[in-house]
């Protein structure tokens, strides 16, 4: 048998996974060098065979040891040179994601109903085409009320309107079931105003509370939608201002501090430095006269979900949302 | 609805008051700020007396003046017409900056010195009065020569904006305003009194004119008659405030009108006295209800005016005019919108007032009237007075305070409640305990119960007042459909986005003729739009799918080069149905240029639309078209089927329309909301077998769809297929009328691993079916 020390030599100076194969022949396999030393063991007599046996056992095991760790080192060497190579420059793939995006007021709306569903309150929908009862009679709005005139009206052949708030669908869930009422009813609604600022479809979420007589008060309304602008809107001040529904009474406007001046005033907030932002009341009696409901006692909100989208994202054009136009939404990836 | 500072103080004292503080008592009750003005005349802008002007030598249209301003007097040369009528006016002194930024020096016009400049209205920042100078007079205080103009409290005024509610008419007036101020405050109004009448006519007015009430009139009426003699400028002061409200008119008389009635709210008609003599030259007034119930106001031959409504027109009286009819009137707002409603009549700007109520208390109108008349020697006025007064009895409504608190929210102490009630001129009177009668004044038609008195009080004593109370929630579960309805649509936006498109919304109107063009339906006559905004918004969309091209086309011209949009949204049918659709397009590239795709990324293809689609809804099956319309290829269309029912369609968009919206490849598709509900899945055993795979090509027609193929394998309801799909589709001149398509079969049993015999069994089963049924042959 060749040195051992040699034979060690020759394992550890190869370079490559071939040379190391050809190695590992010479040594180990059928013919190599252990081999030829085993069969010198049958024509030893047994005393020698003991100790002849010995040290070739050891032999083979440390030639075997560095055999395996040249060879895994080898391996690994290999591997690292093919990861090496198959290298790309990930930063060429960044930015180009071909993921589109909800609406801007969809999405809103969407935030909207979340808070209000996570309250138990029920989303409710009505239908577009309404008829005079539920969109005016029935809220107050007596024909040829002065107040009609807030909401210029899409008006067709058989008398029958595009509804102008989406506060019809309070008077269809109250006529279709009994209180407790907890709901929202958001949507599209209509008017006829197309300009800068108006645009004849819009949309609203509007929220209806009855409860007993005597539970629900002007300042159960001041708690929920204080909270609800500060969900929208964050941590903003909220003040409310006595306005006029016809179907509230006492009927509020809710404000919050203009969130791009901080209240200190701009164009935006026409330097008042509040925004309005929604409508609210303690139900009138007379839409619970219009359903029949008796002792009762309730609240109902609404409000715009553009404005409310348009604040948030500071989106310029009110116009521009019901474009379709690609380069507003595809800032909402 | 336009107060200033000055003219509330005359009702209100509020000289302590800051505009500031004023701001917040606005809001606060209710009266909506919209906008403030400050007027700010700039010092150095003085009192002056012209003692001479004259021509100037050298310039026709200017006028050289000598000013006496008290300490000292200027030559300046005016450009103003009206210049040689002036006596008071304003200057502006050397180092006077006007509002303008420009600064007054002294100069030389035309040769001539001039040391100053005499003003108008509008260069002061005042509201516009007319044409040239400002002529000063009392009524804008004591003129003091050589005395600082801004230094006049009348003239150092705050304008206010108002938006004023449609319930509160009695707020559209500056006295009515003043009193709401005084609840807010707890300051008491300042009613109007009757004022030294020196230049009264001792005439009475009845031994001129009669007044004949005919039948049950509802409005009341007090008239006045006067007499106009000759020219006169109507005060400074009234002409800025009427200015300042945007109520400026030519005339004088009609001035002095708007005037008496924006600061009242009493509503005055202006008649001219000629108008109603009759043939004797006697003044003979009728008032009786018209036969569709109109209170009018009748002269000697029949031409009317509707109280409240409209005033002849041939009858109103001007400067030019001799004697002079005033009449006051008021009639119930309610009444009033009854009888009008479904009427067709003209209406004056006066019903804006009277529709929502105006001030009732006509002597305090006609009080103010003469008082202004005889204040600024206008008209004289006759004695006495003509009237009709309707008789209403006051209300008295019942109002429990513990009611009243839970409406509020908040304990509010009952004398508070009566005050308030008091300073807005509600009487309060006690009752049994807790209880409170409240009679409520005739100009508060809006008030009818117990929650518009809590509304009054919450907006006095102010909603900051009140504490937030979290509503005691009740258990009260939403279990029917429409919450999980909300969220099945929210996964599906989400997972359209999530392969490319973007949520359109656009407006449920559409353009008659377009969809018609199109071949999509129309509502029927009798169910359309009586009063469309644009004729491109005439009618209810019947589909989603034109506005979406119609953006689609906008995005292009904005050359975005991949176009990929979805909505959700209602349309009609002919009879007016609503139903809720979902609609794709894809138009242009189908990715955007990357690295990957060398920057040249292919258009969108059926393939790709289609996978994206059964993203975003699930499976589907396609089958032959069945819809008809201008946006479908005939050879690139299917029924897109759900639960074997079919829900919309699938096509390239036909190449005439994609050229009419300036578009490159699109596709589209259309589907009905409904279809796609939440499927509930009960779960098949599954093998424990593998499936065999088992390859199949068969020739077949060319014009035959794999859809009857499918049907066919469906058919034999072979059990161990467990599924089939196609794989591959030749088609070459060499198959003639035919093509090649290869489909690929799983067999599986649930008991045991197939052997060959077995496969053999179910695939040789499938081609006998084929070859009889469908004329295939095996390729």
């Amino acid at each position: 048998m060749k040195d051992l020390d040699i034979l060690e030599k020759n394992i550890l100076s190869c370079k490559n996974i071939e040379d190391i194969e050809k190695i590992r022949i010479d040594i180990f396999g059928k013919k190599g060098v252990l081999a030829k030393e085993f069969i010198k063991l049958a024509s030893l007599s047994a005393e020698e065979k003991k100790d002849f046996a010995q040290g070739l056992n050891s032999a083979k095991e440390r030639l075997q040891t560095s055999f395996d760790n040249h060879y895994a080192s080898l391996k690994k060497a290999l591997l690292e040179e093919k990861l090496k190579s198959e290298k790309i420059d990930m930063s060429l793939y960044g930015g180009v994601s071909n993921k589109g995006a909800l609406h801007p007021v969809a999405e809103t709306m969407d935030k909207i109903i979340e808070y209000f569903v996570s309250l138990n309150f029920s989303v409710e929908k009505g239908p577009m085409v309404e008829d005079d009862f539920h969109n005016f009679e029935a809220l107050n709005l007596p024909k040829h009320h002065p107040a009609r005139d807030m909401q210029d009206t899409f008006y067709f052949a058989d008398s029958k309107l595009l509804r102008t708030h989406t506060s019809p669908v309070q008077i269809r869930k109250m006529l279709s079931s009994k209180p407790p009422i907890r709901m929202i009813a958001p949507g599209s609604v209509f008017r006829r105003d197309y300009d800068l600022t108006h645009t004849p479809m819009f949309h609203q979420v509007e929220g209806l509370v009855v409860e007993d007589k005597g539970e629900v008060s002007f300042a159960n309304l001041k708690s929920i939608l204080t909270d609800f602008l500060q969900y929208m809107f964050g941590s903003v001040e909220v003040r409310f201002r006595p306005s006029f529904f016809p179907f509230t009474e006492p009927s509020a406007e809710a404000d919050i501090s203009c969130i791009f001046c901080e209240g200190k005033g701009c164009r935006v907030c026409s330097h008042t430095g509040w925004l309005e932002v929604l409508g609210c009341g303690i139900v009138d009696q007379n839409v619970f006269n219009a359903v029949e409901y008796e002792n009762v006692s309730g609240y109902a909100f609404g409000l715009g979900v553009e404005r409310f989208a348009m604040l948030l994202h500071r989106i310029p054009d009110l116009r521009s949302l019901f474009e379709g136009d690609i380069r507003l939404l595809e800032q909402f990836r | 609805m336009i107060v200033t500072r000055n003219w509330l103080n005359e009702f209100i004292d509020i000289k302590e008051t800051s505009d500031e503080e004023l701001c917040i008592a606005f809001n606060a009750i209710g009266l909506e700020l919209a906008s403030t003005q400050k007027f700010n005349i700039p010092n150095k802008i003085v009192i002056g007396e012209i003692i001479s002007c004259e021509k100037h030598p050298d310039a026709d249209k200017l006028n050289v003046c000598m000013v006496d301003l008290g300490f000292s007097k200027r030559q300046i040369v005016c450009g103003a017409s009206n210049v040689v009528d002036a006596k008071y006016v304003a200057v502006a002194t050397i180092g006077a900056i006007m509002p303008d930024g420009l600064e007054i020096k002294h100069t030389k016009l035309r040769g001539v010195e001039s040391d100053g400049m005499i003003c108008s209205a509008n260069e002061l920042g005042l509201p516009n009065i007319g044409n040239g100078i400002m002529m000063l007079d009392e009524s804008i205080g004591k003129l003091e020569l050589g005395k600082n103009l801004n230094e006049l409290p009348m003239l150092n005024d705050t304008v206010f904006e108002l938006e004023i509610t449609p319930n509160r008419g009695d707020c559209l007036s500056v006295y009515g305003v003043a009193r709401d101020l005084g609840a807010y405050f707890g300051k008491d109004l300042i009613e109007i009194k009757e004022e030294n009448n020196s230049k009264k006519i001792k005439l009475g007015i009845s031994r001129e004119a009669t007044l004949n009430v005919q039948g049950d009139i509802d409005a009341s009426v007090e008239i006045k008659l006067a007499m106009q003699h000759g020219d006169y400028t109507l005060p400074l002061l009234c002409m800025i405030r009427l200015s300042s409200a945007g109520l400026l008119e030519k005339d004088n008389l009609q001035n002095i009108s708007q005037y008496v009635m924006h600061t009242t709210g009493v509503i005055f008609w202006l008649f001219d006295a000629d108008y109603f003599k009759n043939d004797e030259s006697k003044i003979s007034i009728d008032i009786e209800k018209s036969e569709n119930s109109l209170n009018c106001i009748k002269n000697p031959f029949g031409k009317l005016s509707i109280v409240g409504v409209e005033q002849n027109k041939d009858s109103i009286a001007n400067s030019k005019t001799q004697q002079v009819i005033l009449v006051a009137q008021y009639i119930n707002p309610n009444i009033l919108n009854d009888i009008v409603s479904d009427k067709k009549i003209e209406k004056d700007s006066i019903f804006y007032n009277t529709s929502r109520g105006s001030n009732p208390s006509l002597e305090s109108g006609i009080l103010y009237m003469t008082n202004i008349l005889s204040k600024y020697e206008i008209l004289d006025i006759y004695d006495g007075v003509l009237s009709h007064k309707v008789n209403t009895e006051e209300k008295t409504i019942l109002i429990d305070c513990i009611e009243l608190n839970s409406i509020i929210g908040q304990e509010i102490d009952r004398s508070t409640v009566s005050n308030i009630l008091n300073k807005l001129g509600f009487k309060v009177s006690s009752k049994v305990e807790n209880v409170i009668g409240v009679t409520i004044p005739q100009f508060r038609p809006d008030i009818t119960n117990i929650q518009d008195i809590a509304e009054e009080i919450l907006r006095i004593i102010g909603i900051d007042t009140i504490e937030a109370k979290p509503l005691k929630i009740k258990e009260n579960p939403h279990r029917d459909s429409k919450i999980s309805e909300y969220r099945l649509k929210k996964q599906i936006r989400n997972r359209a986005t999530a392969v490319g498109f973007y949520e359109t919304i656009s407006y449920v109107f559409s353009d008659a003729a377009l969809q018609e063009k199109y071949n999509f339906e129309n509502i029927k006559s009798e169910f359309g739009l009586l009063n469309p905004i644009v004729t491109e918004m005439n009618v209810l969309r019947s589909t989603l799918l034109i506005n979406m091209l119609s953006s689609a086309k906008r995005n292009s011209n904005y050359s975005k080069k991949i176009i990929p949009i979805f909505e959700i949204g209602s349309i009609f049918d002919e009879n007016r149905i609503e139903s809720e659709k979902i609609s794709f397009l894809w138009s242009g590239q189908k990715e955007l240029e990357s690295v990957s795709n060398h920057g040249k990324p292919e258009n969108i293809d059926m393939s790709t639309f289609l996978q994206k689609i059964g993203f975003v809804v699930g499976n589907f099956d396609l089958q032959e078209c069945s819809f008809k319309n201008a946006l479908l290829h005939p050879y690139q269309s299917a029924n897109i089927v759900i639960d074997n029912k079919v829900c919309g369609f699938v096509s390239k968009l036909h190449p005439d329309t994609q050229d009419d919206f300036d578009l490159s490849d699109t596709f589209v598709a259309e589907l009905d909301m409904d279809a796609l509900v939440q499927k509930h899945t009960l779960a098949n055993e599954i093998s424990k077998f593998q499936p065999s795979i088992k390859d199949l090509s068969i020739l077949i027609d060319k014009d035959l769809s794999f859809d009857s193929i499918k049907k066919v394998i469906e058919e034999l309801e072979c059990e161990k297929l467990n599924s089939f799909y196609p794989i591959d589709l030749y088609m070459d001149k060499s198959l003639g009328d035919k093509k090649s398509l290869t489909i690929r079969f799983a067999i599986q049993s649930l008991e045991k691993t197939l052997d060959d015999s077995e496969l053999e069994d179910v695939m040789s089963k499938i081609l006998d079916s084929l070859i009889q049924k469908s004329g295939a042959t095996l390729r």
